[in-house]
């Protein structure tokens, strides 16, 4: 199992590498991968996870992007600094909204998580001398990179800096996945009467589950203020919160690569169809999206394991 | 005092509206337990084949809103088969992933069929027309809908409550595999509910376009607004949506005549409350 | 600059089979949304493009100009930048050009100053966007400067209460601002300003309190598309204009969903910089052209800036080929005929001076569409912004 995930974690660092030598004129776009794949992340760890439905996270990406982007403009440019404010604006945004979210589950939780992220895009656009309303807030400057590596105009320090900030994130989640919290995530997501039963507050469990996964998020946002250097109110749009679900439950749920997968195959796929033609990419985006649900229905990660069997001719290849 | 009547009079009008919008979604989602984000695509189907009986065939309103209905659910029963029979027994988020898929084909269909601007559906000189009532006026088309609604409720209410059919899908949805022990075809009755539930939802995005006008991309930009108004009134209750509407009509019109700029968080915020002190909706089970 | 192309220079180096483009080969990459709901901005844009090059040639001198064009989607200036990016690095493009939403505009700002690339903004309107980088033209127009004149003219017209009605964003606020500024100067006097929100589906109660208030007119701004349509719907449902209050927009009744609106548009009175029905011989050519290559085409204001964007970029090629800061330098003044009538840069804003007209929708005898059609120039002016 440990060398299993150890050779995982190896491969997708080689991939990244791979992927900076062999599209070195995409850094910009991959650099907006390894963003995406923190945002899906949370995601998973709140949705895959804790099994809260969601379909709101952007509301805590949208957060931490305005934090970090302000914080930069009125405080302090740097941009580790830029990282923790931002997750500790997704965090705060996530507990105060967790308080009443998390005693509620399905369609209800759904809509409430909805309600907050446009609350905060409806708050953000009216607070126009400070957020800059509809026109984006701009003038975010990020400093050096520990004072060594500035942000430059290809884009390599940026698509490292959110490489390690990926990296750190996501083996900061696999540590919270083993680790008895997490096994209790899953315990409340599978079974919550019997961790109640058992003496475990649900509530509570999901409310941290939660938190942790606001905070995921606002490092997210953070990151794509500072390397767009600007932000607009469509970091809180439902748009972000569904194209972010879409990428997990492709990738598959629950398990951490399924994100980074899910991520990484529906972005490039957008790219290429909006790259050839983009009036009709939604028919292809509809098209995988119908296939995966029906062919793999637990996501990409399963792919492997279908193929296998099918190889195997084995007539329950898709059960 | 005229504000309050002002406020009424719209709140109604406008909550009638959203019930119709809403309703085709409170039968697919509130009786079949169907996650259906595609409800949004089948309204703009009617909505897209009414546009284009009536600009392009020349057909009259009502006839084009009745063939776009009766369209919209001959597309829906094929679908039915193919996608909506396999999803019935997915989790929740299998169904939000499917519907959708489906949501974007559709929105990609009539894209390439009719381009992405405003699909226009003319009224009817005498729905056009503005009644006097008195203190103010309301144009004939939102009366119109007011009726229909009304109709509408009575007609699910005694669809549901007074004929074998009502009694059949109850069964079929509370334990469908009971229903099918006692050779009940629920296949069928899934079937012929789902297209009620399209058919509603066409109805609905005809009816509605005054407010909500028809385009490719209607599914998405109201999503939010169909789920908001099942989700008030509590699964599995026609009867609770069509409370919720006319709540979120008249709050949202009040805010609207008082606090204009304010009308958005206002009502999301209420919305919030509302639900976090009463998760089940209006007239959802307590679970 | 030199550090750019330090850094362009190691890219290149990084992959094999690189081109270097010839030297009297011209890129220009158009980012703009080609996909989603604003498809048919990124779509007006192309058709112009192509009706241009179809009247003036694909060649500037001994330039080849090509374009290449790139979804952003919608609002999305994370996109924008990343596309803004690749298009500099990989393609090398010598001029950027598009640009339909102030944020995704903003967005590469930093990027086009550290390349010094020329970049021409055919549609968003926040004058402040042109403050942001040196390298910035803009074709289309701002707020202020249709805004301002339409307060003028209706303070002419006789109308001394206004109430405004503008959707609750950066550009329907620099609209109700500048238009009430300008009506108070007059004399006028603005009885209630409303801002409606963006998610607003029912405008009746908006409406009828604008009612209720009787105002000579009222001004409004709204985002293109379905809110235009509903609240147009409810203007005359709601008896304002059998009330006499008169309707004095913007862009409201723009081509491509005017005839989604009907006979309901007939008679309202906006205030803008372009009409398909302008009369001149510039225009005509335009509108031939692009039905001759798209006959579905509807030209409106989205066109009309790519149209008159190429046209700057050609004569910066002209100039100087695919020198920066020099492009900008030899077009800072530059005077043409445009379809929408005379042009000229403004040297300080980078926006055009253009004449506003005032325009009435009625429907075409010949072809039966609506149109808005041009009752005269009410204002010849800059960005009456830049200063705000």
């Amino acid at each position: 199992m440990k060398l299993r995930s150890y050779s995982v974690a190896g491969v997708m660092l080689f991939a990244a590498l791979a992927a900076f030598f062999l599209f070195p004129y995409n850094l910009a776009f991959l650099t907006r991968i390894f963003i995406m794949i923190i945002l899906v992340l949370s995601l998973d760890l709140v949705l895959g996870y804790a099994g809260i439905a969601t379909l709101g996270q952007a509301a805590m990406y949208g957060a931490g992007a305005y934090a970090a982007g302000l914080f930069a403009i009125h405080v302090w440019a740097d941009p580790f600094a830029g990282l923790v404010v931002g997750a500790v604006a997704g965090a705060a945004l996530a507990a105060v909204s967790g308080v009443v979210l998390m005693r509620t589950t399905g369609l209800t939780l759904i809509m409430l998580t909805i309600a907050v992220a446009q609350i905060g895009a409806e708050i953000a656009n009216r607070m126009r001398e400070i957020t800059g309303g509809a026109d984006g807030l701009r003038g975010i400057r990020p400093s050096k990179i520990l004072g060594i590596w500035d942000f430059d105009f290809i884009g390599v320090t940026g698509y490292w800096y959110a490489c390690a900030v990926a990296a750190f994130v996501f083996g900061l989640l696999s540590v919270i996945g083993r680790s008895p919290f997490g096994l209790s995530l899953r315990g409340v997501h599978e079974s919550p009467e019997r961790m109640e039963a058992i003496g475990v507050s649900v509530f509570q469990r999901r409310l941290i589950a939660y938190v942790m996964g606001g905070g995921i998020a606002g490092i997210a946002g953070a990151l794509s203020a500072q390397i767009t250097q600007l932000v607009s109110l469509e970091t809180f749009s439902f748009t972000l919160s569904a194209e972010a679900l879409i990428m997990l439950i492709l990738g598959g749920t629950g398990r951490l690569y399924g994100a980074a997968l899910g991520t990484v195959v529906f972005m490039t796929v957008h790219h290429l169809a909006a790259a050839n033609d983009p009036f009709n990419w939604l028919f292809v985006i509809g098209g995988l999206v119908l296939t995966v649900v029906f062919a793999l229905p637990s996501g990409l990660v399963a792919l492997p394991t279908s193929l296998k069997r099918l190889s195997k001719g084995d007539r329950h290849a898709r059960s | 005092m005229n504000l309050l009547l002002n406020i009424a009079v719209d709140g109604i009008a406008y909550g009638m509206i959203l019930f119709m919008i809403a309703v085709g979604l409170s039968v697919t989602m509130g009786l079949m337990r169907v996650v259906n984000l595609a409800h949004g695509g089948f309204a703009l189907m009617g909505g897209a084949i009414a546009h284009w009986l009536i600009e392009k065939g020349g057909l009259p309103f009502v006839g084009a809103a009745a063939l776009a209905v009766l369209g919209t659910v001959a597309i829906a029963m094929p679908l039915e088969r193919v996608i909506y029979r396999k999803i019935y027994g997915f989790g929740e988020l299998q169904q939000v992933l499917a519907t959708i898929g489906l949501t974007f084909l559709i929105i990609a269909t009539i894209d390439f069929w009719l381009g992405s601007s405003l699909l226009g559906i003319p009224l009817p000189e005498t729905l056009q027309r503005s009644v006097d009532l008195g203190f103010r006026q309301l144009t004939a088309h939102r009366m119109t809908v007011i009726v229909v609604g009304c109709l509408v409720i009575l007609g699910l209410w005694a669809l549901l409550e007074r004929t074998r059919f009502g009694i059949l899908l109850r069964a079929a949805v509370d334990n469908r595999d009971t229903a099918s022990a006692l050779g009940i075809n629920t296949g069928h009755i899934y079937m012929a509910t789902f297209a009620l539930g399209a058919g509603l939802a066409a109805l609905g995005g005809i009816l509605g376009a005054e407010l909500l006008p028809i385009d490719a991309y209607y599914p998405l930009r109201y999503m939010v607004l169909f789920l908001i108004v099942v989700a008030i009134g509590g699964l599995g209750s026609i009867l609770g949506s069509f409370i919720a509407a006319l709540a979120i009509g008249l709050v949202e019109t009040a805010a609207r005549y008082v606090l204009p700029d304010m009308a958005t968080i206002i009502t999301y915020t209420l919305v919030i409350l509302f639900l976090a002190t009463r998760p089940q909706g209006i007239m959802g089970r307590a679970s | 600059m030199k550090e750019f192309r330090m850094m362009t220079a190691l890219a290149a180096v990084c992959t094999l089979g690189v081109t270097s483009a010839a030297a009297d080969d011209i890129k220009v990459g158009v980012i703009a949304p080609f996909s989603g709901p604003f498809a048919q901005y990124g779509t007006q844009y192309q058709q112009a493009i192509e009706a241009y090059q179809a009247l003036h040639g694909t060649t500037v001198g001994e330039h080849e100009i090509s374009f290449i064009y790139k979804d952003v989607g919608g609002v999305n200036p994370d996109q924008s930048r990343a596309l803004a990016q690749e298009l500099l690095i990989r393609d090398r493009v010598d001029y950027l050009a598009g640009f339909t939403f102030t944020p995704n505009a903003l967005a590469v700002g930093p990027v086009i100053t550290q390349s010094e690339t020329p970049t021409v903004i055919f549609n968003a309107a926040t004058s402040a966007i042109n403050k942001e980088s040196p390298f910035y033209l803009r074709t289309s127009y701002t707020l202020p400067q249709v805004s301002i004149p339409a307060a003028q003219w209706a303070f002419e017209q006789g109308i001394r209460t206004v109430v405004t009605t503008v959707s609750d964003y950066g550009p329907g606020i620099d609209a109700e601002v500048s238009f009430k500024t300008a009506f108070e100067e007059q004399g006028g006097q603005v009885l209630d300003s409303i801002r409606m929100p963006l998610a607003t589906t029912d405008f009746t109660p908006i409406l009828q309190r604008v009612k209720d208030d009787a105002p000579d007119a009222v001004f409004t701004f709204l985002p293109g598309g379905p809110p235009t349509f509903s609240y147009t719907k409810t203007y005359n449902e709601n008896g304002l204009r059998d009330a006499g209050i008169a309707f004095l927009g913007t862009a409201e009744t723009e081509e491509v969903n005017l005839q989604g609106l009907g006979d309901m548009a007939i008679g309202l009175n906006t205030v803008y910089h372009y009409s398909p029905a302008h009369e001149s011989e510039a225009n005509r050519a335009f509108l031939t052209a692009l039905t001759d290559l798209h006959p579905d085409a509807v030209a409106n204001w989205a066109s009309v800036g790519a149209y008159d964007g190429v046209h700057l970029i050609y004569e910066m090629v002209k100039a100087t080929g695919s020198d920066g800061p020099a492009a900008i330098e030899a077009v800072s003044s530059l005077k043409w005929e445009s379809p929408r009538g005379p042009l000229e840069m403004d040297p300080e804003t980078r926006t055009v001076i253009q004449n506003v007209y005032i325009r009435e929708v009625a429907r075409d005898a010949n072809s039966g569409l609506l149109q808005n059609v041009e009752k005269g120039v009410i204002a010849t002016v800059g960005d009456l912004g830049w200063t705000q």
